[in-house]
């Protein structure tokens, strides 16, 4: 384990956070929320091509760039920061490592070559919702729904989990139906999709599950890093510009104090993820442990960020145009995603046997 | 998971492992909890001072003055040995993992030896440093005063020059460690015509004889770890005053803000022991199972992880280089706060067994009561919580003052 960031990394996060201040900034993010699909198809093209964004955690025997998950936690960072629109988490996190967990190995030479180019955009369809699959005569086929998929409308391959096994389905296969859902974070895009004696090849067993959850714990928890440091950077930026009362803002202890805790809080955040990138890293026996803490805690963190950014902004905060709500309203979805904080708070207390 | 610290540090590891192997008393480590000392309103550990007074540990004591190891960060002429951050580091916690005690010289190495280090003549560093080391000197702190504590550039003490002395006289309070001392590091106003900061002066003065008074003060945990003195025309040579007369704010800051994340990998080890001591009190109430309690035992342990997560990656800074900044005040905000809510966390989980004390003269509390009290101070003492907050917006924000 090396936690201080190389020279190597450093580039990379300069490079992934000046592709979205150019290709995407805030005001690209705000266009793309009233769009059907949530994302720029040019975008996400460079972002694969030209960057090899998704790749960069994928082992090279599968296509990847094989870099490791300490690289890929500052890209998530980077896109966090920049509240990116787009189907990076749902593919390059969720499926790819749903994949790398519990598939066999043709069905990740199938698919993980095509989620590293890009060429496939794929999601993991998780919940507890009724779904049955049954072996129709050598086909497997699936019944039954699952009601919030990340990038569901969007996604080539539709991952699905059940209790015992995980399955591809692929986008045009029959009997299954997508809706997609007015999302209050408009940045994020979730589908409700039913299956309805939908074939599905099954493409391993759900047990590697937990450990690709974790990871995306993980991940989610570096997203969640990136926008409570840009929450935070924004507070502190306007309470230094904003006078009241002849003086800044920033000047007033109620301010400053406030802005002192939001610090240690994302800080402390930076340490978790970078730990807890560490732990996928090395495929390290604390995963269980430091994945729940890491993202309850991020996600308290993100929340209370985003939240302070508004309070400190005043009225302006408060406005439609101002982008302190964008933050908010994402601050919200990853704090419920993959399980809220007191959900992730049980688990840990159950891994370490209380 | 372990730092890679490269491969110096990995065979300073292994020797360092060796050597207390080889030289540790046996029995040492089972004499009390070592761990835990110098936790302000924790965990106290029974039979503290029996166990420094244990043969053993006196025979540890020497062994480790001889092979340098007490003060092993201070140069080699004063005893030392001129040990990075990152060997401390690792001393640590080699030290923890075998069970056995760091002989740490309490204020003298980590408040007085730092500013002597930075501000003093060589004439004075030969002086003082070295019987910090051997245990000769031993030092408390005179700071703060009745009327002033977290504006601490206001003391009122005066420092007057006769001749070649310096005579001290003024009251200053929340000493601990009086009744062990035998020297003082006090901040005394020499010029009282200068702007408040511009006329203090850093002295060491004696702690003894009938110029010196001091009396306990009883905390709200009925204990009295701290004393207020009364200091009456103490002299001390004109030599015992550190960087200068009149310059005593910059030495007494870096006093303040000396932090070289030396216990960056070992500070949470007293709340981890502390926690489970705490899963095991829940335990023997029946309380685990209870949903709330056990989102606030999940929520102490993450913080004591994030502790352990943030020691890890400070050291990383410390071995690339980088000296650790405002990071001291968000690590002394981060445990001080957390270990108040522990305190709490903890009597909601005994219930209304925390109303009834155990029997005793004076004010005996259990173990968690003691917690629940004492923890209090700590977000109080060494820079209030109101304190690093500021120092956190100012210094690591930016904000204007």
């Amino acid at each position: 384990m090396r936690l201080a960031e190389s020279q190597e990394q450093r580039e990379l996060r300069a490079s992934v956070r000046k592709f979205l201040a150019d290709k995407q900034p805030l005001t690209a993010v705000r266009e793309l929320m009233d769009t059907p699909s949530g994302y720029d198809p040019a975008v996400w093209r460079q972002a694969c091509g030209q960057l090899g964004l998704p790749a960069i955690a994928i082992p090279e025997e599968y296509g990847g760039a094989g870099f490791t998950f300490v690289e890929q936690a500052i890209v998530l960072e980077e896109l966090g920061r920049a509240l990116y629109c787009g189907p990076y988490f749902a593919s390059a996190v969720l499926a790819a490592n749903a994949l790398l967990c519990c598939a066999g190995e043709q069905a990740k030479q199938a698919h993980l070559p095509d989620i590293a180019a890009g060429e496939t955009i794929a999601t993991l369809a998780l919940g507890d919702e009724e779904l049955a699959a049954a072996d129709d005569a050598g086909t497997w086929r699936l019944t039954g729904r699952r009601d919030l998929v990340l990038d569901g409308a969007v996604a080539g391959l539709v991952l699905v989990a059940t209790d015992e096994s995980l399955f591809a389905v692929a986008a045009d296969a029959p009997g299954m139906t997508r809706i997609p859902l007015a999302t209050l974070d408009q940045t994020r895009r979730l589908a409700a999709i039913t299956f309805t004696d939908t074939p599905a090849t099954p493409v391993g067993p759900a047990a590697g599950l937990a450990k690709a959850l974790d990871r995306a714990a993980i991940a989610l928890a570096a997203e969640q890093l990136g926008g409570a440091q840009a929450a935070l950077d924004m507070a502190v930026a306007y309470a230094k510009t904003r006078e009241q009362f002849n003086r800044p803002i920033g000047t007033f202890q109620a301010i400053k104090h406030q802005c002192a805790d939001l610090l240690l809080e994302v800080e402390s955040t930076r340490s978790a993820v970078l730990y807890g990138a560490w732990a996928v890293t090395d495929d390290s026996d604390e995963l269980p442990t430091v994945a729940p803490l890491t993202k309850a805690y991020a996600s308290d963190t993100f929340s209370h960020a985003a939240a302070e950014n508004i309070q400190i902004h005043g009225g302006i905060g408060f406005t439609w145009e101002h982008d302190a709500h964008l933050y908010f309203k994402r601050a919200h979805f990853d704090q419920q995603f993959l399980g809220d904080p007191a959900a992730h708070r049980e688990r840990l207390a159950q891994r370490i046997g209380i | 998971m372990e730092l890679d610290l490269g491969p110096d540090i990995a065979e300073f590891r292994a020797d360092l492992r060796a050597w207390v192997a080889a030289h540790a008393p046996a029995g040492l480590a089972e004499l009390t909890d070592w761990q835990s000392i110098g936790v302000t309103g924790g965990y106290r550990p029974e039979g503290l001072a029996a166990a420094m007074a244990d043969p053993r540990y006196q025979e540890w004591e020497r062994e480790l003055v001889d092979a340098r190891l007490v003060c092993p960060q201070w140069p080699a002429e004063y005893g030392g040995q001129d040990m990075d951050a990152v060997r401390i580091a690792v001393l640590n916690e080699e030290f923890a993992r075998a069970g056995v005690p760091r002989v740490v010289r309490g204020m003298g190495e980590g408040f007085v030896g730092p500013s002597i280090l930075v501000h003093a003549t060589p004439e004075q560093k030969a002086r003082f440093l070295p019987r910090i080391v051997s245990g000769e000197d031993v030092y408390c702190q005179g700071f703060s005063e009745p009327g002033h504590g977290s504006d601490l550039a206001s003391v009122e003490t005066r420092g007057v020059v006769d001749g070649d002395e310096i005579v001290v006289t003024g009251q200053k309070v929340w000493t601990s460690g009086a009744a062990r001392a035998n020297m003082m590091f006090v901040l005394c106003r020499t010029d009282p015509d200068a702007p408040k900061h511009s006329g203090l002066s850093y002295v060491l003065i004696p702690f003894t004889g009938p110029e010196v008074t001091y009396r306990p003060i009883r905390q709200m945990t009925g204990a009295a770890e701290f004393c207020e003195d009364f200091l009456d025309g103490v002299r001390a040579p004109l030599a015992n005053v550190i960087g200068g007369l009149n310059n005593g704010w910059r030495v007494a800051m870096t006093t303040l803000g000396h932090e070289r994340g030396g216990r960056a990998t070992v500070g949470h080890l007293r709340f981890e022991q502390e926690f489970w001591a705490l899963v095991d009190t829940a335990r023997k109430y029946g309380r685990h199972t209870d949903p709330l309690v056990r989102q606030q035992l999940a929520w102490a342990y993450t913080q004591v992880q994030l502790m352990r997560y943030s020691g890890v990656r400070t050291l990383a800074q410390v071995a690339e280089g980088r000296q650790p900044g405002p990071e001291a005040s968000i690590t002394k905000l981060f445990w001080s706060e957390y270990h108040k809510r522990l305190g709490e966390i903890a009597m909601h989980v005994v219930g209304t067994a925390g109303l009834v004390r155990p029997d005793g003269d004076g004010y005996p509390t259990t173990e968690w009561q003691n917690v629940y009290l004492a923890s209090r101070s700590g977000t109080i003492y060494s820079g209030t919580s109101e304190i690093q907050r500021n120092i956190i917006a100012e210094r690591a924000l930016g904000l204007p003052r």
